[in-house]
């Protein structure tokens, strides 16, 4: 018996609105999944790109305001081949490119790392809600389903957010400052909405897919394997059909060559001729493979087998936000003529519509929303 | 008034749930009582706003129930029938939790979160984590959970399924305690006739989604005039014998005799009776109903 019991006490305090209550589920989702030592360091490391991307932004605008203090950085980065002197007698030309090319390199690195996050913490959003039976306790609250879903999303936001959007926020201020020329906040205001609407894709598109995913079991492990089974999977599934149809195109074109190469010809019989010999079948063979790579290009435009790829689809939807091919076709003006086709196809990624992938992705999205509309149900079809 | 039901009909397919149901019932701690499938369930989902209702109109704590479901529900603590946990936290993370999902701030929650916590007992167990309380401390936690944000009607479906004796009595107490000396109305859903006799004063007793009987459960539990329970100090059996001769009732119920006296005479034939047989009454009183009795007779009825 305690010695002193005060009993039940009335309380009366404010309750607030029903605007933000899915909030709270948020927040808890978060503290939840903060607790988790390996999510952590997971989320520490998706910070290491960020800081890449700072640094880079910060340096190129040192860059522009040619100050000494990068001088010896961008004489490596030339002599190491990775900028074009071209780039470093005009930057300011080729600001957005560099800035283009810096955000992309940060989100494909986000992209991979989002995925294991979202592999971590998704799991257990809502098929740990299920094992424990938590819906009642949910659902006879004043929340509505969509509080509930919107909740959920939400944690998934909040870490992608953390790891994405904020990055690329924070490291424009930083670039912004670093270059002291607002003439830049023009030039590339473009491109920190477009790597804002990118994360907000990866987050809607990867959040609704893992909920989706954890609604159907009570058992998280199932649901990290079966996202693994999208991610990874898919991914070698798409390189496996790419790479079998690059082949059979390259054994078809080649077999049609040597259909139409002459058969017999009479051996040279001088060292002069012999060299013209090889000359011609050098310039025939170069001939062949510029054919064969335009070939192979022009079966790109209307290749559906990257669509396979989740992750590709979402890199195809970000690439074309960023315009990131653009930016390529112009860094090529300052390659040598002979190499700008080469240069072009190494960088540039598959060229199919972009809109193809936006549709898987949004077709995916869809099904998300209706594997949750029927698993998470309301309590009046609950047992 | 706690609720008010006009009409309600709600059908699952060619089940009728609730059947034209109206119901009035007064604040205070009410009953729910029926067989199985009598629509108890959706009764309180309707209250709840968690399912829509086919026909008919009613008011919950003053709020129509069709319209505020949500206003109703932050007005309502529900304590649900299953075991339901919000996982991988302590007590006091889960209580605040509800708070905050009802709409207190993390810092009243919290500390209220606390309050409730040493009112349900689990003061000591509040740093531990709620998958390893056994079923009667679940069941005070969603008692916590249920009146962290102070209710003013509290829900409870089912409270006491698979407790042991020591944690059912606990629970009840806090009911009765919350309703009686708290003020906060209370709908107690039980199979169990004592458990709603110890905590309830009013009783609603549904029947295949229709209302069979209401009423104060003192009132309903009247007493019979002409019936009265005796406890002897002798042979049960012969006393029985001759008081069936005289025209009577005589019934044994477990150790007592239930007997009906006829028309014109008064109870002072017992004592006739006694006096012949040479048997000792022990203890003689009228018969009062049983709540159990009530509810048997209102079932049958319908």
């Amino acid at each position: 018996m305690p010695i002193f019991d005060q009993g039940y006490q009335h309380w009366k305090g404010q309750l607030s609105g029903h605007a933000w209550r899915w909030l709270a589920i948020t927040r808890h989702g978060v503290r939840i999944g903060m607790q988790g030592r390996v999510f952590r360091a997971v989320l520490l490391v998706s910070l290491l790109p960020a800081m890449a991307l700072a640094t880079a932004l910060c340096i190129w605008g040192l860059v522009e305001r040619r100050s000494d203090l990068v001088s010896t950085i961008v004489q490596f980065l030339v002599s190491a081949q990775i900028l074009s002197p071209g780039i470093v007698d005009d930057p300011r030309h080729y600001r957005l490119e560099i800035w283009t090319l810096c955000y992309n390199f940060f989100l494909s690195c986000e992209l991979t790392l989002s995925m294991i996050l979202i592999l971590l913490v998704g799991p257990n959003l809502i098929s740990q809600d299920l094992r424990f039976n938590a819906l009642p306790l949910y659902l006879s609250r004043p929340l509505r389903r969509i509080d509930y879903l919107a909740g959920k999303l939400g944690v998934i936001a909040a870490f992608l957010g953390l790891a994405i959007i904020v990055p690329c926020l924070l490291s424009y201020g930083l670039g912004l400052l670093f270059s002291l020329d607002f003439s830049i906040v023009k030039d590339t205001y473009r491109l920190l909405l477009a790597s804002v609407a990118y994360g907000v894709v990866i987050i809607l598109s990867a959040g609704m897919l893992i909920l989706a995913l954890s609604s159907l079991t009570r058992n998280s492990r199932w649901v990290a394997l079966f996202f693994l089974g999208i991610w990874i999977v898919s991914n070698i599934a798409s390189g496996l059909l790419e790479l079998a149809d690059r082949e059979q195109r390259r054994i078809a074109f080649n077999r049609e060559m040597t259909a139409a190469t002459p058969q017999k010809t009479p051996a040279p019989k001088t060292r002069e001729e012999r060299r013209r010999r090889m000359e011609v079948m050098n310039a025939a063979q170069a001939e062949r493979l510029e054919k064969l790579e335009a070939q192979q290009t022009e079966a790109s435009k209307s290749d559906w087998r990257p669509l396979v790829s989740y992750t590709g689809n979402l890199s195809r939807v970000g690439r074309q936000l960023l315009r990131t091919d653009a930016c390529w076709e112009k860094l090529s003006e300052v390659q040598p003529l002979a190499l700008r086709k080469r240069f072009l196809a190494t960088w540039t990624g598959p060229q199919y519509p972009w809109y193809w992938s936006a549709g898987v992705l949004s077709g995916l999205f869809v099904l998300s929303a209706v594997i949750l509309s029927f698993s998470v149900r309301s309590l009046d079809r609950l047992r | 008034m706690l609720f008010q039901f006009e009409g309600v009909t709600k059908t699952y397919g060619p089940v009728v749930a609730l059947d034209n149901l109206s119901v009035t019932a007064p604040a205070g701690a009410i009953g729910l009582l029926g067989p199985n499938g009598s629509g108890k369930t959706t009764l309180i989902r309707s209250l709840l706003g968690l399912t829509r209702v086919d026909r008919g109109s009613g008011h919950v704590l003053g709020m129509d129930f069709r319209r505020r479901q949500l206003d109703i529900r932050r007005a309502v603590g529900f304590v649900p029938e299953d075991e339901c946990l919000f996982p991988h936290v302590v007590g006091v993370e889960f209580v605040t939790y509800a708070g905050e999902l009802v709409g207190m701030s993390t810092k009243d929650a919290m500390q209220r979160s606390h309050e409730v916590l040493d009112y349900v007992g689990l003061g000591e167990a509040r740093y531990r984590k709620v998958e390893s309380y056994s079923s009667g401390m679940k069941q005070r936690l969603k008692l916590a959970s249920a009146i962290v944000h102070d209710p003013q009607l509290l829900i409870m479906d089912e409270p006491t399924n698979g407790m042991d004796p020591r944690g059912r009595e606990d629970l009840l107490e806090l009911a009765r305690d919350l309703t009686h000396n708290k003020g906060m109305s209370l709908l107690f859903s039980s199979h169990l006739l004592p458990d709603v006799e110890t905590v309830c004063d009013e009783v609603i007793v549904l029947g295949r989604g229709k209302l069979l009987t209401e009423g104060n459960i003192q009132e309903l539990k009247q007493l019979h005039n002409r019936s009265f329970e005796v406890r002897l100090k002798a042979d049960t059996g012969s006393f029985a014998e001759r008081l069936k001769a005289l025209g009577c009732g005589a019934e044994l119920r477990d150790e007592s005799l239930v007997v009906q006296i006829p028309e014109g005479r008064t109870q002072q034939l017992l004592w006739e009776v006694a006096a012949q047989e040479r048997a000792q009454i022990r203890n003689l009183r009228p018969q009062r109903s049983t709540l159990e009795e009530v509810f048997l007779k209102a079932v049958e009825q319908a």
